[in-house]
């Protein structure tokens, strides 16, 4: 039994260090839980279940305190998204119509709607990759951008894509891998260097995504659906994520179909597929 | 008899369990389980019971002390911290609110504009 | 060149060179059509010279096409346009230039030109036209299909057209058959150097058309404060 307990916390300290904890924090907590196990005369396994899942639990339980979703208790800060009336025309199909939104830093709107009813066209506009057809867009401080897919080179390492994004702000390729490194492991994601990103699962495509998004530690974040492909507790760490954002003082606009998240959302933008005139 | 009670209503109120259990005494894991177990809670798997507990102490309302055992090797005991105190109080105000919300409505007694609970009542508690 | 536009090469070099494939058929293209007539010397090193313009424009044209999304991400996180296309650009050009030092040498041991410049120089523009070449229809087209094929067509009319017709005057490749007639024919020196003055045209006007496209297709919406 004493073999079965020794793997099973091996298994335990791979699985925290493989979701972004310190490996010493790792290494503590899975020989805690063995002696703990074997304290009260019972198998790990049976005690805890199985380590992988476990260490999930862990580390969920180890985030940064969970904001109370309340709202600030400072005023929001200044304007970083204004939009007035703002349309958008692809030859007679209308896509959107009169949108109306004001994002201020600290603040968090979502845009709902279903398909085709021009989300990722409204986020695009927000971005700067499209332009309107009519309408008022105003925009303060830096930006990033999370696009639903692509938007990613398949033959680079998540780590390349690090020094990439980091290196057009002008980071230095150690300041870009470490800061990538610590925003992934927000999203219970350690990245394993040499591994393509062709190579990885879409749901770790996506945390590259959202890591590649914040890396310049942007004003106001622009999500479009990051969470496609996320398990339930990764889904969980991204809405974290997103109120962490916020209480740090930045904008977040995500687009998003699940209506789960909304009571906590500052603003909500309803958009319907239009008829087109 | 063994109440069923579904795991997700006890999830949400979990942390309060374990806080008031700790405010009674201080404890360890499988003591904890024990005791919600003895108030009729079912069986709350160590796997959701001890990161419950790294929770709190992670946020400081509950701090964790090693003890040998009688039986030799060491336990980890858990003990509410200062902050722990006052915030239990806080939660157990917050939840005898909730509560009795709940309490009102499944027993009909909320009066609505239609009138919905005084017609549909089950009678006095 | 810019640390950013340093990372972009760098990146870019790193992305091709996991292409097994691609390198290989890089290698196979311009050296088949070197083989293929090798039974006359001019015009195996005419074909040789244009087949790596072509796979040169052609390695170009796909990278630009298939990092758009990418770039376009990158310009929203505020990367400037000049740093994402130089970079690109070099690494092209870096790796053309590998290809051509690698066919300079085999010309040199399967065939006797002398004197020896004019095959370098054959090498050097192909590579030096073809990147913006590459790059600027990458730039303006939208997709990869309209692109390979519009390449095809200028790379397919340089080689059918009479160099003597305006019509291969007009065409980035026409210093190919030029520099053939100092390098094969024995013709003199002003035929070289009308080569290279043709080229250094041809990189100028498409440098500064790959720019322009490179520009527009990744250009944001300038967007006011609030």
């Amino acid at each position: 039994m004493r073999d079965h307990a020794d793997e099973w916390a091996r298994h335990l300290d791979e699985a925290l260090v493989d979701l972004g904890i310190q490996p010493a924090v790792a290494q503590r907590l899975a020989a805690e839980s063995v002696e703990e196990a074997r304290v009260s005369g019972v198998a790990p396994r049976d005690l805890f279940g199985p380590a992988v899942l476990y260490a999930r639990q862990l580390q969920g339980a180890l985030l940064p305190a969970e904001s109370t979703g309340s709202p600030t208790a400072s005023a929001p800060g200044r304007t970083l998204l204004q939009l007035r009336g703002v349309t958008k025309r692809y030859g007679r199909r209308s896509v959107l119509r009169g949108v109306d939104l004001t994002v201020r830093a600290g603040e968090v709107a979502a845009i709902v709607g279903s398909n085709g009813s021009g989300k990722s066209t409204l986020l695009r506009i927000c971005a700067g990759l499209t332009r309107a057809s009519s309408g008022e867009v105003r925009r303060a401080g830096r930006v990033g951008y999370v696009p639903q897919d692509g938007g990613l080179a398949e033959l680079l390492t998540a780590h390349e894509h690090f020094m990439l994004f980091g290196a057009l702000q002008g980071m230095s390729a150690g300041r870009a891998v470490c800061t990538g490194e610590q925003l992934a492991s927000r999203l219970a994601w350690r990245p394993t260097r040499d591994v393509l990103v062709q190579h990885l699962s879409g749901g770790t495509r996506q945390k590259l995504n959202v890591v590649l998004g914040e890396i310049h530690r942007p004003d106001l974040l622009l999500l479009d659906e990051p969470y496609q492909g996320f398990d339930h507790g990764s889904y969980v760490d991204f809405w974290h994520q997103v109120y962490g954002w916020r209480d740090a003082g930045a904008g977040v606009v995500v687009v998003t179909h699940l209506m789960h998240e909304l009571d906590r959302a500052d603003h909500v933008v309803e958009l319907t597929t239009g008829a087109g005139e | 008899m063994e109440r069923q009670v579904p795991q997700q209503w006890l999830h949400g109120f979990l942390d309060l369990c374990l806080l008031s259990l700790l405010e009674e005494r201080r404890d360890y894991g499988l003591g904890l389980i024990q005791r919600l177990e003895e108030a009729g809670l079912g069986s709350v798997p160590g796997g959701t019971l001890y990161p419950a507990l790294v929770r709190l102490e992670s946020q400081g309302y509950v701090s964790a002390s090693w003890e040998t055992s009688v039986s030799g090797p060491r336990r980890k005991y858990f003990s509410l911290s200062a902050t722990g105190r006052a915030t239990v109080a806080d939660q157990q105000r917050r939840w005898h609110d909730f509560r009795d919300g709940i309490e009102a409505v499944v027993s009909g007694q909320v009066t609505g504009v239609g009138g919905i609970g005084a017609g549909h009542g089950r009678g006095a508690k | 060149m810019s640390a950013a536009a340093r990372v972009v090469t760098e990146m870019t070099l790193r992305e091709l060179g996991r292409r097994r494939t691609v390198l290989i058929l890089l290698v196979l293209l311009p050296l088949s059509f070197y083989l293929a007539r090798r039974d006359l010397p001019g015009q195996s090193l005419r074909m040789l010279e244009l087949g790596l313009g072509w796979a040169v424009s052609t390695l170009a044209l796909f990278s630009t096409v298939a990092a758009r999304d990418l770039d376009q991400r990158l310009r929203v996180a505020g990367a400037r346009v000049r740093d994402i296309a130089l970079g690109r650009l070099v690494a092209v050009v870096a790796i053309g230039l590998v290809l051509g030092v690698s066919y300079a040498v085999l010309v040199a041991l399967d065939q006797d030109f002398h004197p020896y410049d004019g095959v370098l120089v054959g090498l050097g523009v192909v590579v030096v036209v073809g990147a913006p070449l590459g790059m600027a229809l990458g730039a303006i087209l939208p997709k990869e299909l309209e692109g390979a094929l519009a390449l095809m067509v200028v790379l397919a009319v340089q080689m059918l057209a009479d160099p003597a017709e305006l019509l291969a005057k007009v065409l980035p490749f026409w210093a190919v058959p030029e520099i053939g007639y100092y390098t094969v024919d024995g013709a003199g020196q002003d035929y070289l150097w009308r080569g290279v003055a043709h080229a250094g045209v041809s990189v100028a006007v498409l440098c500064t058309v790959a720019a322009v496209a490179a520009a527009a297709r990744l250009r944001l919406v300038k967007l006011p404060e609030p």
